[in-house]
């Protein structure tokens, strides 16, 4: 109340109106992003005020395209987008469990039960579907020599969310052997080592893997081959530019030879750095058909160009800085960070290194190259969004492959996880909690729910009937997933559908945690609200 | 070529882009026709400083800026940030490729473009039509108040006055920040927005592709709103830029609109500001070469704005001002250097900002943060050398800057478009003889000063706001003393106007940085004190704050070595 004293203009909502304030924040964002789910979800195309086009079925892009306003939302949205950045999926079902976890809760306030108590057996529900989690898993084991099957199976179930069957089906493999090429024995994955390109094609939606890399820019000196097979490549992080030193200020001459003369001294240390790489090609390709391409990260300016293009090499100056690591990583040898340290042995290798113009943009593909731990993801499409959309399919792809080499386990999907995790919480840990926290574990349960509820729903079939003949068939001790087409329960073992394990204990990590700080908020204090127009 | 790439970060910094652009569209437009003033005809600036060549898909040919601009979702308005050169919006949306299921479109509602905008794409697509061809001259007038008049009264976002055509790459939205403009007003708030969600990695690959064109890249003009959260998006920014191009020097003007200055009611916001004023230029200064201070907290009572008639609330009033400075700024930049003597009457003075920023900062005081003067307009030379109007008429755009000068001042001053008392043009060297007489009679005089001067003058478009003073004339010659309570001039009337600007290094900057150092030292650093708490939720320990504060009070020391900040004694 001190608060109310000290700014008058402060609107503070007592506890009641706060907490329906916040449940239904929570439903709201829940009944946006519901329709997302799963394979029959719909897809979302959002028109801007500028008639700029987005399409998405993933909940964290949608979620970052939406003008939230409650705090509430706000909280729940964050959590769900970190949800994304750490394992790489499942924002959508942490927005539509907490918003369940919250409209459950709502049941039993509205009866005059207090949050705290609610919380308590939320806790308490948690752990134990933490530990159930952990048996419920399938283990997989991914040594040296992984189970492809396995891991397609799991890519297939997330890109069949996101994009129609024969697209994701053929992304599958494309995802799959992407992260199998970059995987490296003893060391983590590292999916930027995944280059994600994209070009525009009028009428085609198409995407191929390349095993090797392929970049955004081209060489800019119009002499310089556009294709060349059997190439060496130096990749080297050394400016060959004219840089004007910090005392080549203009001012401090005192006459024009002098300036002249200092001009020439610059311009002849980068041009003898472009004679020590001209040097090492012929070193290496003297006397064959071999040929030289140098891609630098630093600027390489015309007269250097020149040189260059003289002497046969192909040139390609500002190259992102992670291609320097991937480049090593595809085409061998090293990054070389001055001129000095040129040897043959810091140069890669690639069979076949071309250009590719579309208008003004250029792409140079590096292919056959010698070991290739890096890769590229070439996305074709007909406009911005499709690419767009494309796109974050195939990073959800990526992340769900690296996850399950990671956690070496998966999950049975189609609700099937959901529906044994509620049995089990029903029949036995809810007989061992004392008091009235049981109907806090009875909520919980049941919000597990929602994720095959919401799947029937999307796929048009009636909810009950479809919720009963999958507890029916869980109680006689089968564990059984939806058929999204028939309603009918299924083995989602047989039919490949597995979801990632990480991803699911962060779901069921953070739901409750967020879920309990918003059923015990006391008080919401809007102030210092300024009302000033925006600029 | 030395190209110059412009960054422009935060509102008020795309409000001021809005308008140089709008400048450089003018330059080129008159450039190319024909009946225009010689002036314009070869003005002798090459503009490829700053655009870019470049081919859609169609084989069409475009010039487009080489400019990346930030901005929130939702800040452009009625223009798409794709731009419409590269490829046309069609009325119908596509097909969906890649979902077999349903689909449900969700349109916000569209923002209408204002009657400027509407005229600009009836230029361009009905060029042909010649129904209109009826349109009378005094027709076209009447039109062109109107536009003048719904710019005066409806600007909301930066893109509604912009006559320019955008590079797709150019203009990147912040998405996923749940924030409206007003929660975004520190430094703390916008601490993770580059980070996070590959932002910073879609903000660095759109300027590569801008660099990656450059044969020789002269350096990046940089303007960041430093009114708040986007203050930090700009330093993780430049830290990026410092990382990956090293050796390009980085020229950067923190610019903020008066509406920024107005909104400190309690002591914790009027803590939060100081304390954001204070981080907030410690960090930008340390990723650039030079830093430059621009925006008064009253600028239509200003002595800068002696011959304006502002409206300190309209951010598209204030941000025209500063536009024109960064205009002229800009000029020696991109003066022809070759040819032969002929040019030499047009322009002199050339340089580039490697060697701007090595003559105000680089010399034996070391300072970094210069002070930008201007006078809009400048006045006319008058006849006799020994008061000229035109020094003593430049007036800071710097906040908190002393009024007394400096024997140690480093000086460089951008002079165009200025006229003789008479009226007609002054030549180049008409220019210099009277500048280097002025600055001979000066008290006290700079220790050094670099003179560019160009005939061309500053063009007005017409979308550039009513602001100008009764008592100026059509081409910004001044007719008489100013008049309060006539009614103001727009771009209808005054077709260009003289201007002169100025950067300089001097110790009237000291105010300045002195009020950084002490409300971080009074709020942040101190034992107990009351801003602690927020800086840790900014992400500043203790130890981070003693370095930055060390940095400051070393500025300080620079310019004043007789202070006695330096030790730590609180």
């Amino acid at each position: 109340m001190s608060l109310r004293v000290l700014n008058p203009n402060a609107e503070v909502l007592n506890k009641s109106a706060a907490l329906h304030i916040n449940i239904n924040a929570a439903k709201g964002l829940q009944d946006v992003l519901k329709t997302n789910l799963g394979p029959k979800g719909t897809i979302k195309m959002l028109v801007g005020g500028a008639g700029d086009i987005k399409l998405t079925k993933d909940g964290n892009t949608l979620l970052k395209e939406m003008q939230i306003q409650s705090p509430t939302a706000i909280m729940i949205a964050r959590t769900a987008v970190a949800q994304d950045d750490i394992s790489g999926d499942g924002t959508t079902s942490t927005v539509i469990f907490i918003g369940e976890l919250m409209k459950q809760s709502e049941r039993y306030i509205d009866e005059g039960m207090h949050p705290r108590v609610l919380v308590d057996g939320f806790e308490v529900a948690k752990r134990a579907t933490l530990q159930f989690l952990e048996k419920f898993k399938t283990p997989v084991v991914m040594g040296d020599d992984p189970d492809k099957e396995i891991l397609k199976m799991v890519a297939r179930t997330t890109l069949r969310t996101k994009l129609y069957e024969a697209l994701a089906d053929q992304l599958t493999d494309i995802v799959v052997n992407a992260v199998l090429c970059i995987r490296r024995p003893q060391e983590p994955i590292d999916l930027f080592m995944v280059e994600i390109m994209h070009m525009r094609h009028k009428f085609d939606v198409d995407t191929k893997l390349i095993e090797g890399l392929v970049l955004d820019h081209g060489s800019r000196h119009p002499d310089m081959k556009r294709r060349a097979e059997n190439c060496y490549i130096l990749t080297c992080n050394v400016s060959l530019e004219y840089e004007k030193s910090e005392i080549n200020a203009g001012f401090f001459y005192s006459n024009a030879e002098q300036r002249e003369a200092m001009v020439a001294a610059e311009r002849h240390s980068v041009d003898e750095k472009v004679k020590k790489i001209i040097e090492l090609k012929n070193e290496v390709c003297a006397g064959t058909e071999n040929n030289f391409v140098v891609i630098n990260q630093k600027g390489i300016d015309p007269p250097s160009l020149d040189l260059l293009a003289r002497a046969g090499i192909i040139a390609l100056r500002r190259a992102k800085r992670r291609n320097m690591e991937r480049l090593v990583l595809a085409c061998g040898g090293e990054a070389v960070n001055s001129v000095d340290d040129l040897t043959p042995d810091c140069l890669g290798w690639a069979g076949l290194v071309y250009e590719h113009v579309l208008g003004e943009e250029k792409y140079t593909f590096v292919e056959n190259v010698k070991n290739p731990y890096s890769c590229t993801i070439l996305i074709k499409g007909p406009n911005d969004h499709t690419i767009a959309q494309i796109k974050d399919a195939v990073r959800d792809g990526l992340r769900a492959v690296k996850n399950t080499l990671e956690d070496e386990a998966v999950i049975l999907g189609a609700g099937a996880f959901e529906v044994a995790a509620r049995q089990h919480l029903i029949s036995e840990v809810k007989k061992t909690v004392q008091g009235r926290a049981q109907l806090g574990v009875e909520a919980f349960a049941d919000a597990l729910l929602v994720i095959p509820k919401t799947l029937a729903e999307n796929a048009g079939l009636d909810t009950q009937d479809v919720i009963i003949s999958l507890t029916g068939e869980h109680d006689r001790g089968n564990v059984v997933g939806l058929n999204q087409h028939t309603g009918e329960p299924i083995d989602p073992q047989m039919e490949g559908i597995f979801d990632n394990y990480s991803v699911k204990r962060q779901i069921i990590n953070s739901g409750p945690v967020i879920a309990s700080q918003l059923l015990l908020v006391d008080e919401v204090i809007r102030a210092g609200r300024n009302m000033r127009k925006p600029s | 070529m030395r190209e110059i790439i412009t960054i422009q970060v935060g509102g008020f910094a795309n409000f001021i882009g809005s308008h140089f652009w709008n400048f450089q569209d003018e330059l080129l437009g008159l450039a190319a026709d024909s009946n225009n003033d010689p002036v314009f005809k070869n003005h002798f600036l090459n503009m490829d400083v700053l655009y870019r060549t470049g081919e859609t898909p169609e084989g069409i040919s475009t010039y487009t800026p080489r400019v990346v601009s930030i901005d929130y979702q939702g800040s452009l308005g009625s223009v798409c940030s794709h731009g419409t050169l590269y490829n046309q919006i069609s009325p119908v949306p596509s097909p969906v490729f890649t979902w077999r299921g349903r689909l449900s479109t969700h349109r916000s509602e569209p923002h209408k473009k204002n009657l400027f905008l509407r005229c600009l794409d009836e230029e361009e697509h009905g060029a042909s039509n010649d129904i209109d061809h009826e349109h009378t001259e005094s027709q076209k007038e009447l039109r062109d108040e109107d536009v003048i008049q719904c710019l005066e009264n409806g600007v909301q976002f930066w893109t509604d006055f912009s006559k320019v055509h955008y590079h797709p790459q150019s203009l990147y939205e912040l998405s996923g920040l749940w924030m409206d403009a007003q929660g975004f007003d520190n430094y703390g708030i916008g601490k993770d927005v580059f980070s996070e969600g590959l932002r910073g990695e879609a903000m660095s690959d759109r300027l590569r592709f801008f660099v990656e064109e450059c044969d020789n890249i002269q350096g990046i003009q940089f303007v960041v709103d430093d009114s708040g959260g986007f203050s930090s998006v700009a330093a993780d920014f430049l830290e990026n830029i410092a990382d990956d191009y090293s050796s390009t020097p980085v020229l950067l003007y923190a610019v903020r609109s008066p509406s920024s200055y107005m909104n400190s009611t309690t002591r914790k916001r009027t803590i939060s500001r100081d304390l954001h004023d204070s981080i907030s230029f410690s960090r930008l200064s340390s990723f650039c070469k030079l830093l430059v201070p621009v925006g008064l907290p009253l600028l239509s009572k200003s002595k800068a704005s002696t011959y304006l008639c502002l409206d300190d609330q309209k951010p598209y009033h204030c941000s025209a001002v500063y536009a024109a400075a960064l205009h002229s700024l800009s000029l020696p930049f991109r003066m022809e250097l070759h040819g032969p003597t002929a040019n030499l009457s047009c322009v002199s003075g050339s340089s580039d900002i490697n060697s701007i920023i090595q003559m105000l900062s680089g010399q034996s005081r070391q300072n970094m943060v210069a002070i930008l003067d201007a006078a809009m307009p400048a006045p006319c030379l008058i006849g006799s050398l020994a008061e000229q109007p035109l020094l003593s008429n430049l007036q800071p755009l710097t906040p908190e800057v002393a009024e007394e000068e400096d024997l140690q001042s480093l000086e460089s001053l951008v002079i165009h478009g200025v006229l003789q008392s008479g009226g007609h043009q002054a030549s180049v060297s008409e220019v210099e003889e009277t500048i280097s007489a002025a600055y001979g009679n000066a008290m006290p005089m700079p220790r050094f000063s670099h003179l560019s001067v160009a005939l061309c003058p500053l063009p007005i478009p017409l979308p550039f706001p009513s602001i100008f003073n009764y008592a100026i004339g059509k081409r910004g010659e001044l007719l008489g003393t100013p008049a309060l309570d006539l009614p103001s001039k727009g771009s209808l009337d005054v077709s260009s106007i003289p201007m002169a600007v100025r950067l300089r290094n001097s110790s009237a900057v000291l105010p300045f940085l002195l009020n950084r150092l002490e409300s971080l030292r009074s709020y942040g650093i101190r034992q107990g004190a009351p801003g602690a708490d927020l800086l840790r939720s900014w992400g500043f320990g203790k130890d981070e704050l003693e370095d930055i504060g060390e940095v400051l009070s070393n500025m300080v020391a620079a310019l004043d070595p007789g202070s006695n900040l330096t030790s730590d004694s609180d």
